[in-house]
């Protein structure tokens, strides 16, 4: 243990070789974890190019294949490369025999068989990909309706998030009052009761409100905040030195345009977090909206994915190729948004 | 100047909801007018105003993307002849199916009908259906037609749960490919061939068991942890499913007559489970669990990865299952029971009319429609069930040789005569708990290489009973 | 009425309203959306309800079902002299899961959190690509994982064997033994989630802290634990509180991946997995409302002494102290 704590001080010394080091350990080290990461999505646009024949018998496979096969006597055989002799050529496999065995023939003089052992054999693969999984999962559902759907949940939804979480968390971090601790707990509560119980009077409500069927209980509870995300904000704002304030209440800033003018910008990392956090949340919500959704015109995308899951019906291919179409929205959300997270926040204390 | 403030935090305050009604109002779409809220409560629409018969799909099968176009079809061909009512099918994926529908109930909204569902949920629901008995009776309906079997299976003493749409009989399939590679004779086709029985299978699918190196049981340096071919399964079905065909005094169900004893442990059921135990764990040729959740996954079949030489399943595998296998196969009778005895359980699936739904006349008209000789057949194609009219047996048949053809359809049809009654998935007090229970038995007989079965089933045969006592303590 | 005459309040009284009109919109939404639902379920809590037919009061019969019998237990050992021992059964897999899984979490994801800091080449597509799995929705995952873990076919178990030479490799979700580290391997995967909330907060800290640390002599790894952890001593915080309320109603994924059974051998019946079944598949609501406050009460508890010791650990440069 005390060896590794001496070491660490080194690691992350400042000679310029040790720091070159370092940046290559931990490229090392981010390699070797996005490999672990990686192999189950590799899998994941594999089984996307598979038709269901092959994901029963070749699942393992990253590549998308099928057995080379040829014509005898109007029936189809699968091809093999074969050691007869000593000399390797291509052969059909007739049948299979006991004891692992099989009869091997030359397509070109069916009449000689051959009785060897099928796991000394070499079967022939050929590249079958099946490209054609994507626009059949797509026009499976109305896509281009449920995206729309999913869109104008995730897009006003954030809105309302964002405005109200800001306004919310700012209350929650910048003021003192008697209650103002207590509410904030009786906040963190209302995500500490199981939803399930939650659900039958939470339906009657929206029922009774002639929300259900509409995508009005997706998005209208946005714009009160929630816990999530006020909680997040609020660790954040409360990270942001009060000089700051000071200063601008100092020139006359009323507490709105502190919140505006001071705290936001600073806040910014943050605020894109909990956008992005909410754009996932409700780009791949399936409960909710199949709950409180009933024609299948208002579905959300989510909800469309969701029925591919069928039981005693094979869809997975189309499972995973509607599943690798949606995380590419995000993926290109979040790759950009790093930019605003990546100018970070350079001053802290009244210098600025 | 700090008033100014306060107010603009109020307008604040205001805006904000302001803006959170425009911005959901703004996203009603149009085809969701007022028409979807609460039901009016009168039983009889009025005049000129269709009667609505949502028609809630997910406990069972219907939720594929192809079945919901195909039922979107039907409602078409419903609604385009049908002036007074407007039938509509909603979908819900069966993990969430539960909530779904109670949500709805709760909510004073349940749907007209519920379905195709089976016997299983129709029984975990029980006390949810209207006794279709009245129905039938007013319009003396003709239920001549039907199997007798389909007309039993969803009936209790207060309650017949509705009109049969399919069953779903039962039989094993087997790999021929696997059958010619160990030079084995195919399963016998014949129902009266009585040497066709658990030891049969058991020797012959130990023959059909195959490790990395193409080894058997039988043969020496067989490794177990290599499986790659199991001689037999009997997967996708809970534990009494698995044990009925053993041939308890109640069949397929654990409990005396009057439902206040648990027999889970009988001695035929004792014996079943043994038997199971020792082909996974002795004789090798039952996949474990392990080898269970490997042939299911991605595709949730067993048979069609070429894993399994002998798969005993239902018609419902023929509704998607059966497309492109790569090796030939066919279908063949269960084999006999240890004491002689055939027991080849049985589904059966119908729709059911939720107590407190509106619009039951409307409903009614429905069912009867959707069971019509004229649309039965197109019905159970959609979701792969065997029509439960005698009349609709040969256009059924025709459309199923085309789809598969060399597949030997007697058995199919025979295998409706050694169904299991009481039904492995019919009603027990605590239906759901008892079924939780008895489950986690057989998931400790396919985890579990060490075990005393018999203490196994004693055991919770004592947690299935208090189960029972508890029910009977409240009634 | 007294919001619009500011000028006889004091400034602390001032203050105080100004925080509370702040907080006006949730307000108006826990009393819309909120509470009324969570009322609900205190009612159904000492109520038989099988949410088909309206609740029937019965007093405390519920809780008296979880609490009784524990005397006998202790005397004889036997978890079958317990009310419900399926209730403690799954309070216990909860909260081994748990121990396991939070901490892992909060490690794991500290740590890449630092890691992605670095100025390395392409950093971007790194974060990217441990963010992935976040993205990826629940069924698709869910899928992968039940045959990448599978003992016999999946390809986990083979590289633990060819290169990591363990010989025995785990039935994971297939064994009682492993199911739930499974699980928590499952949760590892997806731990992007909680690196992205660290990754702001590094970001949130001010580069001229780093600059006066320089100035003083500070090493890199005095500069770590004098100016980092401290100021990421709030995002760690805001994960240990969420990581733990999420945990303990950890669902979807065991739901998914043993179909709602919590099998093999119950070794996966999570709390909330339990109480989903009394809900739904027993129709026992009034149980699933007692089980779902009890849960309640826990992480409520839990979480107040969470915020308690947060005195001594967690640093906000902007925090207010005195009246309050």
């Amino acid at each position: 243990m005390k060896r590794v704590l001496n070491f660490l001080p080194w690691l992350f010394g400042t000679v310029k070789g040790h720091e070159f080091l370092f940046k290559g350990i931990t490229t090392l080290i981010l390699a070797a974890g996005a490999v672990v990461i990686m192999v189950p999505l590799a899998f994941m646009i594999s089984t996307s190019l598979k038709d269901p024949a092959q994901i029963r018998s070749d699942a393992n496979t990253l590549i998308p294949r099928k057995p080379q096969t040829t014509e005898i006597n109007g029936e189809r055989y699968n091809l093999y490369q074969v050691t007869v002799n000593g000399i390797s050529r291509e052969m059909a496999m007739l049948k299979k025999a006991p004891g692992g065995m099989a009869n091997f023939v030359d397509p070109a003089s069916p009449d000689e068989i051959y009785e060897l052992k099928i796991n000394e054999q070499t079967p022939l693969y050929r590249l079958d990909i099946h490209w054609e999984n994507y626009p059949e999962a797509l026009t499976a559902m109305p896509f281009f309706r449920y995206l729309g759907n999913t869109l104008i949940v995730t897009f006003v939804g954030m809105a309302g998030m964002l405005f109200s979480c800001s306004l919310v968390a700012y209350g929650f971090s910048r003021f003192r009052a008697r209650w103002l601790n207590l509410l904030f707990l009786l906040l963190l509560s209302t995500i500490m009761l199981p939803s399930q119980v939650r659900l039958i009077p939470l339906y009657i409500l929206f029922q009774n409100l002639g929300w259900v069927n509409t995508l009005l209980p997706l998005i209208v509870p946005q714009f009160f905040a929630n816990a999530y995300d006020v909680f997040l904000l609020r660790q954040f704002f409360m990270t942001i030195p009060l000089e700051l304030d000071d200063a601008a209440k100092i020139d006359g800033a009323n507490p709105l345009q502190v919140l505006l003018y001071i705290i936001l910008p600073q806040a910014r990392p943050a605020l894109v977090s909990v956008g992005i956090f909410h754009f996932l949340y409700a780009w791949n919500d399936f409960y909710e909206p199949l709950i409180f959704l009933h024609t299948r015109e208002n579905w959300t995308l989510a909800v469309g994915l969701q029925t591919f899951d069928a039981i005693y019906t094979i869809n997975t291919h189309l499972i995973m190729a509607v599943s690798v179409l949606m995380i590419v929205p995000p993926i290109v959300l979040f790759f950009f948004s790093q930019r605003i997270f990546t100018q970070g926040v350079v001053f802290s204390g009244i210098k600025g | 100047m700090k008033n100014k403030l306060f107010r603009l935090l109020a307008l604040l305050a205001l805006a904000s909801m302001i803006l959170a009604a425009c911005g959901g109002g703004a996203t009603v779409t149009e085809e969701a007018p007022s028409g979807e809220a609460p039901a009016p409560a009168s039983e009889a629409p009025a005049a000129g105003e269709k009667a609505k018969v949502v028609i809630f799909v997910g406990f069972g099968t219907g939720t594929d993307p192809d079945q919901v176009a195909a039922q979107e079809a039907l409602a078409k061909k419903f609604n385009d002849s049908h002036d007074n009512i407007e039938m509509e099918f909603l979908i819900v994926p069966n993990e969430e199916a539960r909530e779904r529908f109670l949500a709805m109930v709760a909510g004073d909204n349940a749907p007209q009908l519920v379905g195709p569902h089976g016997i299983s949920t129709i029984a975990n629901f029980l006390d949810q259906w209207e006794d279709i008995t009245p129905y039938i009776e007013k319009e003396n309906y003709d239920m001549s037609d039907f199997y007798g079997p389909a007309t039993t299976l969803n009936k209790y003493p207060d309650l017949n749960a509705g009109l049969p749409l399919g069953l779903y009989p039962s039989f094993i399939f087997y790999n021929k490919d696997a059958f010619d590679a160990a030079g084995l004779d195919y399963p016998t086709h014949d129902y009266a061939d009585t040497s066709w029985n658990l030891d049969a299978l058991r020797e012959m699918a130990m023959q059909l068991t195959l490790d990395a190196d193409d080894l058997t049981p039988n043969d020496e340096g067989f490794n177990p942890a290599t499986i790659k071919q199991w001689g037999y399964a009997d997967t996708w079905t809970d534990a009494r499913g698995q044990l009925t065909m053993f041939g308890a005094p109640t069949k397929g169900r654990p409990t005396t007559d009057d439902y206040k004893t648990a027999t889970f442990n009988s001695p035929e059921w004792v014996f079943g489970a043994q038997w199971l135990h020792d082909g996974i764990f002795k004789d090798y040729f039952i996949p474990d669990a392990a080898g269970q959740s490997a042939i299911d996954a991605d595709t949730g079949d067993p048979f069609g990865g070429g894993h399994v030489a002998i798969w005993y399943s239902h018609t419902w595998y023929m509704s998607e299952g059966l497309n492109e296998l790569p090796f030939k196969y066919d279908i063949a009778p269960l084999f006999f029971n240890q004491d002689g005895e055939r027991i080849s359980r049985i589904h059966a699936d119908l729709f059911t009319m939720p107590k407190t739904a509106k619009n039951k006349d409307a409903a009614w008209e429905v069912m009867k429609w959707l069971v019509a000789p004229e649309q039965i057949v197109d019905v159970c194609k959609v979701y792969g069930c065997l029509p439960a009219r005698e009349s609709s047996q040969e256009a059924y048949l025709n459309y199923m040789k085309e789809r598969y053809p060399g597949i030997d359809y007697d058995v199919i049809f025979t295998a409706i005569d050694y169904l299991d009654d009481p039904n492995h998935e019919s009603w027990v007090p605590e239906w759901g708990k008892v079924n939780d229970t008895l489950n986690n038995a057989q998931t400790t007989i396919y985890t579990e290489p060490e075990l005393d079965v018999t203490n196994l089933m004693n055991i919770t045969n004592e947690d299935m009973q208090k189960i029972l006592d508890e029910y009977w303590a409240k009634q | 009425m007294t919001l619009f005459k500011p000028h006889k309040m004091s400034l602390a009284r001032r203050e105080a309203l100004a925080g509370y009109a702040f907080i006006i919109p949730w307000i108006i939404g826990f009393l819309i959306f909120t509470i009324g639902p969570m009322l609900a379920s205190l009612y159904f809590s000492f109520t038989d309800y099988n949410i088909i037919d309206p609740p029937r009061w019965i007093g405390l019969q519920n809780y008296a079902r979880v609490f009784s019998g524990i005397p006998e237990y202790f005397k004889t050992g036997d978890p079958r002299q317990l009310g419900d021992p399926l209730f403690w059964k799954s309070l216990q897999v909860t909260l081994y899961f748990a121990s396991l899984a939070l901490p892992l979490n909060l490690i794991l994801s500290f740590f890449l959190a630092i890691l992605l800091n670095q100025k390395v080449p392409g950093v971007n597509v790194w974060r990217t690509i441990f963010f992935l799995p976040s993205i990826i929705a629940g069924v698709a995952v869910t899928l992968l994982w039940i045959r990448i873990l599978n003992p016999r076919m999946g390809i986990l178990n083979p590289f633990l064997q060819n290169v990591l030479g363990i010989q025995n490799p785990p039935g994971w979700l297939q064994d009682p033994n492993w199911s739930v580290p499974a699980l928590v391997l499952m949760s590892l995967w997806g731990v992007g989630g909680s690196m992205i909330i660290y990754l702001a907060g590094l970001q949130g800290i001010p580069t001229d802290l780093y600059d006066a640390a320089k100035v003083d002599g500070a090493n890199a790894w005095q500069r770590f634990w004098n100016v980092t952890f401290p100021m990421m001593t709030p995002v760690l915080f805001y994960n240990l509180v969420l990581g733990m309320i999420g945990t303990f109603q950890y669902f979807t994924e065991v739901y998914v991946a043993t179909s709602g059974t919590g099998g093999p051998q119950r070794s996966t019946l999570f709390y909330n997995l339990y109480l989903y079944q009394n809900a739904f598949r027993y129709f026992d609501m009034g149980y699933a409302s007692t089980m779902a406050w009890i849960l309640f009460v826990i992480v409520l508890l839990l979480t107040a002494l969470i915020f308690r010791s947060s005195d001594a650990w967690v640093y906000y440069e902007g925090q207010l102290r005195g009246r309050g």
